[in-house]
């Protein structure tokens, strides 16, 4: 089963290569006469004057705590799709599996509803 | 066989040097990032143990959603970075009772196979099966109820996290067009008549 993963492994390599080459012959080829105003920041406009760790809005939050909730329930939904003919071809449980499963994204719908009519995701 | 070892020794060594890395950064940005590349090993480590749906789950929601969270928090939150390291060995005393309690607890979990606590009740999958089957055949079969109330977990987590941080409308500077098409003269402005008054 694991070498069935060796091309994923061989992406991850040349990614990484594809990453580094450029930048690593850009310090070897390119040549280096560094000055103040080179090495500066900005070359024209203000220097930093502020901190840039700032506090960010709280409704970030929100919409990232909702994504992952619906991630979860995309990643739920992978396994039961593999398994679903199977199930639906067992006599005693012929619509267990899709009941099963509407059940699941309703409950989730209902916590969708309450956040679009509480206005949660509209962002003013 | 061989390769197979080492690339789980080069994996572990990544993720503890990651994990560590999470504990003793100043910066908690970058523990956060420490922390995606501990996850992103960690799922490397369970591809080894051909657990692929775990892994994969692992990368899609911890790297992908968990940690944007976590970034947002440590983001929120106004955190002074001179200030972090204050008190360390004033927590110290507290902070390994606590590490040598969950020490202990792992130690035992994990150490009870070789213990002969019990047998690993753990079914390989089949080898011409995938891992993912494997996992939906269990879950959309012998464990509906616990899958079920997942989705009810989820959904507390949803209203929880609306009703914490949903705040007042802001007051809309827009206006209504129809209302002002239909807004007449007499309802904004009021003509008095009033009598004159002497000044004495």
């Amino acid at each position: 089963m694991l070498e069935s993963y060796f091309p994923v492994f061989v992406f991850i390599l040349v990614g990484i290569a594809f990453g580094f080459a450029p930048v690593l012959t850009g310090l070897i080829v390119a040549p280096h006469r560094p000055d103040s105003e080179k090495l500066s920041p900005y070359e024209c406009g203000f220097e930093a004057f502020e901190d840039a760790r700032m506090k960010f809005d709280v409704r970030y939050y929100l919409i990232a705590i909702i994504f992952i909730l619906f991630d979860l329930e995309v990643a739920f939904l992978l396994p039961w799709a593999t398994i679903f003919k199977e199930i639906a071809n067992t006599d005693s449980v012929r619509w267990f599996g899709f009941i099963e499963m509407m059940v699941f994204i309703a409950i989730l719908v209902v916590g969708y509803l309450y956040a679009w009519a509480k206005g949660a995701l509209d962002w003013e | 066989m061989e390769f197979k070892t080492f690339v789980f020794y080069f994996l572990s060594a990544i993720l503890v040097f990651a994990a560590l890395r999470v504990i003793t950064s100043r910066n908690p940005v970058h523990a956060a990032l420490f922390l995606v590349l501990a996850f992103f090993t960690a799922s490397g480590v369970w591809l080894l143990l051909q657990a692929e749906f775990l892994a994969m789950a692992l990368v899609l929601v911890y790297v992908g959603a968990v940690m944007v969270l976590f970034l947002f928090v440590v983001m929120m939150l106004d955190i002074n970075l001179d200030r972090l390291r204050e008190g360390f060995w004033g927590y110290l005393p507290m902070g390994a009772i606590i590490a040598l309690l969950m020490v202990g607890e792992m130690g035992l979990v994990l150490g009870g196979n070789y213990l002969g606590l019990f047998e690993s009740s753990v079914r390989q999958a089949g080898a011409d099966e995938s891992n993912v089957q494997a996992i939906g055949r269990l879950m959309f079969t012998e464990y509906v109820y616990p899958f079920e109330l997942a989705s009810v977990i989820l959904l507390v987590g949803i209203v929880a996290a609306v009703a914490l941080t949903q705040r007042e409308k802001r007051k809309n500077k827009s206006v209504n067009p129809s209302q002002q098409v239909f807004v007449k003269a007499r309802d904004r402005v009021r003509v008095l008549q009033m009598p004159a008054e002497k000044r004495d």
